[in-house]
């Protein structure tokens, strides 16, 4: 770099010079190897703040509510964890949570298989076009909004009661009951399902389903034997996704259920808010990360992790 | 049925039915919000635009609207930069625990939100800013970070890293290489990352609940909480507002990524 012109450079390489060596002042040069821990730190320390309020959790957890003064006592015990074991209300919670979070995931999969398909092998673009909006639109409008819409449409005056009044037939219970909850959660899912499907649909050949049925095989046939084994990925990745936010849902079981099917969800916001055992809700929370991670775990271990395997481990440059 | 027709048949039944189940909602509460009636019903009782109206005059959804806003622009904020250095680097630089990093920064998606939601506010009661407005727009950062990551992560998969060493060869110093080569070549994920967090923020239930109290509830709490006690149509002229957020961010989406996208496989 010469030191005559620099008064002609344009303003920007001066910037950029500026920018150049106020970061080799702030990095040096031989730092170099380090700078993707630079960059990874912000976020890092911003998910550390979720990490930190795991650790309150388990802290509380371990400590007894006095109830002469309502606070948590210094002691370390496992009296909150003996709780939630003794009493048969959180039983029926928890599996009342784990049967929706099953069966939310069935009927999600089983109805985002036949969307990712149809989506991924259509001919028409418009059509494509037409079911990505179909699902994009839901996925950008939140949950509470989406609850509402059903009750409008499941409620005692709602479309299909006053439907149901207009034929003369007599009207039906539809929400506030576990099946309210089950539907509504099942089609808050779909879209999540359908997007952690795609991938696996789109990866499998439409000569390899050709094939199969040129060797005579009908569609079911070709259903079974090829496509769906070959969209395992897509099942196994929507599948855990679905399963574990069903699992720890709140939203939907408050509005639809109103009251009457409490998520463990329901039970940690109880404790803290309407009991105010910070201890409880605590033990009841490290419970619920407990189960959700276990059986997390257990579907990696059993069959791999499917369409949710990092995509960023990528390719390594050797930087 | 076993032929080509049954499979359309089977293929459309099925189809159609979610795409009823998904649509009906957004539908319904489009068409209950112009009711002229006092209550939610269905078919409305005659067109009137008055629960808008009468929206328009309410205070005190005009405040839990801008809170809103003013908590997904901080989210935004705040996400673009991180999320999108830390997508730079777990992608291009090795990394001694890359495998663990990854799944460190996935911890907000592993964490129920009950347990982020009320874990953070024990967090900020103990630094005592619980109770403030801008705390909420970092939490909603936290806790949807990995979706900005991840949107810039595919941006910086498919740029070649050769194309940054051709700019270094040529005689670019780091930080030139940086804002010449590499930044414009993740700007489509930065701004498909940037578009989800502040819709997904501005949709925040569950954490934004645990977050704010009754002088700085945001509007999807207040939805909530009025969900719960009497049903009146001008929260569906509410949701109508959401409604319309979402077909605006549908919309810029498809305009600047293209909906396809998201139908590759890997």
């Amino acid at each position: 770099m010469a030191r005559a012109g620099r008064q002609s450079y344009p303003l920007t390489w001066r910037l950029l010079d500026i920018a150049e060596r106020a970061a080799r002042l702030v990095w040096p040069r031989r730092w170099k190897r380090q700078v993707g821990y630079l960059m990874l730190t912000p976020a890092v320390l911003l998910v550390g703040l979720l990490a930190i309020g795991l650790g309150y959790m388990a802290e509380y957890s371990l400590h007894e509510l006095d109830l002469s003064t309502y606070r948590l006592v210094e002691e370390y015990s496992l009296v909150n964890y003996q709780t939630i074991v003794d009493r048969p209300v959180y039983l029926r919670v928890f599996w009342r949570t784990l049967l929706a979070a099953i069966l939310v995931t069935l009927f999600a999969l089983a109805l985002a298989f036949p969307y990712a398909y149809l989506m991924v092998r259509t001919s028409s673009a418009r059509m494509r076009k037409f079911l990505l909006i179909a699902l994009f639109l839901p996925f950008f409008i939140g949950q509470v909004v989406r609850a509402y819409g059903w009750l409008i449409v499941l409620g005692s005056e709602g479309l299909i009661n006053t439907a149901l009044g207009a034929l003369g037939l007599p009207r039906l219970d539809l929400i506030y009951n576990y099946p309210s909850v089950i539907f509504g959660l099942t089609q808050y899912m779909l879209p999540f399902a359908v997007l952690m499907m795609v991938p696996a649909v789109a990866a499998i050949g439409e000569e390899v389903e050709l094939a199969s049925e040129g060797l005579g095989a009908n569609w079911m046939q070709t259903f079974r034997h090829v496509v769906l084994p070959l969209a395992r990925p897509g099942f196994i990745g929507a599948g855990i996704v679905v399963f574990t936010l069903s699992l720890t849902d709140f939203a939907m079981p408050e509005i639809l259920g109103g009251g009457t099917s409490d998520f463990i969800a329901s039970s940690i916001y109880d404790s803290f808010f309407q009991i105010s055992n910070f201890g409880l809700g605590a033990a009841i929370a490290m419970v619920l990360v407990g189960i959700g991670s276990v059986l997390a775990a257990a579907m990696f271990i059993l069959v791999g992790t499917g369409t949710l395997g990092m995509t960023g481990g990528g390719r390594d440059t050797g930087r | 049925m076993r032929g080509r027709r049954g499979k359309a048949v089977f293929l459309w039944t099925v189809v159609g039915f979610c795409i009823v189940t998904l649509s009906l909602p957004t539908l319904i509460i489009i068409g209950a919000s112009f009711t002229a009636g006092e209550i939610i019903q269905f078919p409305p009782d005659g067109f009137s635009l008055r629960w808008y109206e009468r929206l328009w005059n309410l205070d005190s959804f005009q405040d839990a609207l801008w809170r809103s806003l003013y908590v997904s622009v901080i989210c935004t904020v705040i996400a673009i930069p991180v999320g999108a250095l830390a997508a730079i680097g777990t992608v291009r630089y090795r990394l001694r625990f890359r495998r663990t990093l990854q799944v460190y920064l996935l911890l907000p998606f592993t964490i129920p939100l009950v347990v982020s939601g009320i874990g953070l506010m024990l967090v900020f009661g103990e630094v005592r800013i619980l109770g403030q407005l801008w705390p909420v727009g970092v939490a909603l950062c936290v806790i949807n970070l990995p979706f900005m990551i991840w949107a810039v992560g595919a941006s910086v998969n498919s740029l070649d890293p050769e194309l940054e060493n051709a700019a270094a060869n040529c005689g670019a110093a780091p930080v030139q290489v940086f804002l010449t080569v590499t930044l414009p070549a993740v700007t489509p994920g930065i701004i498909t990352g940037g578009l989800l967090m502040f819709v997904l923020a501005f949709n925040e239930f569950l954490v934004s609940l645990f977050l704010v109290d009754s002088r700085i509830v945001t509007l999807p709490v207040q939805i909530y909480n009025n969900i719960r006690s009497v049903i009146t149509p001008d929260l569906a002229a509410v949701s109508v507002v959401y409604i319309l957020f979402a077909v605006v961010a549908v919309w810029l989406l498809d305009r600047i990524v293209g909906l396809e996208i998201f139908l590759r496989s890997r």
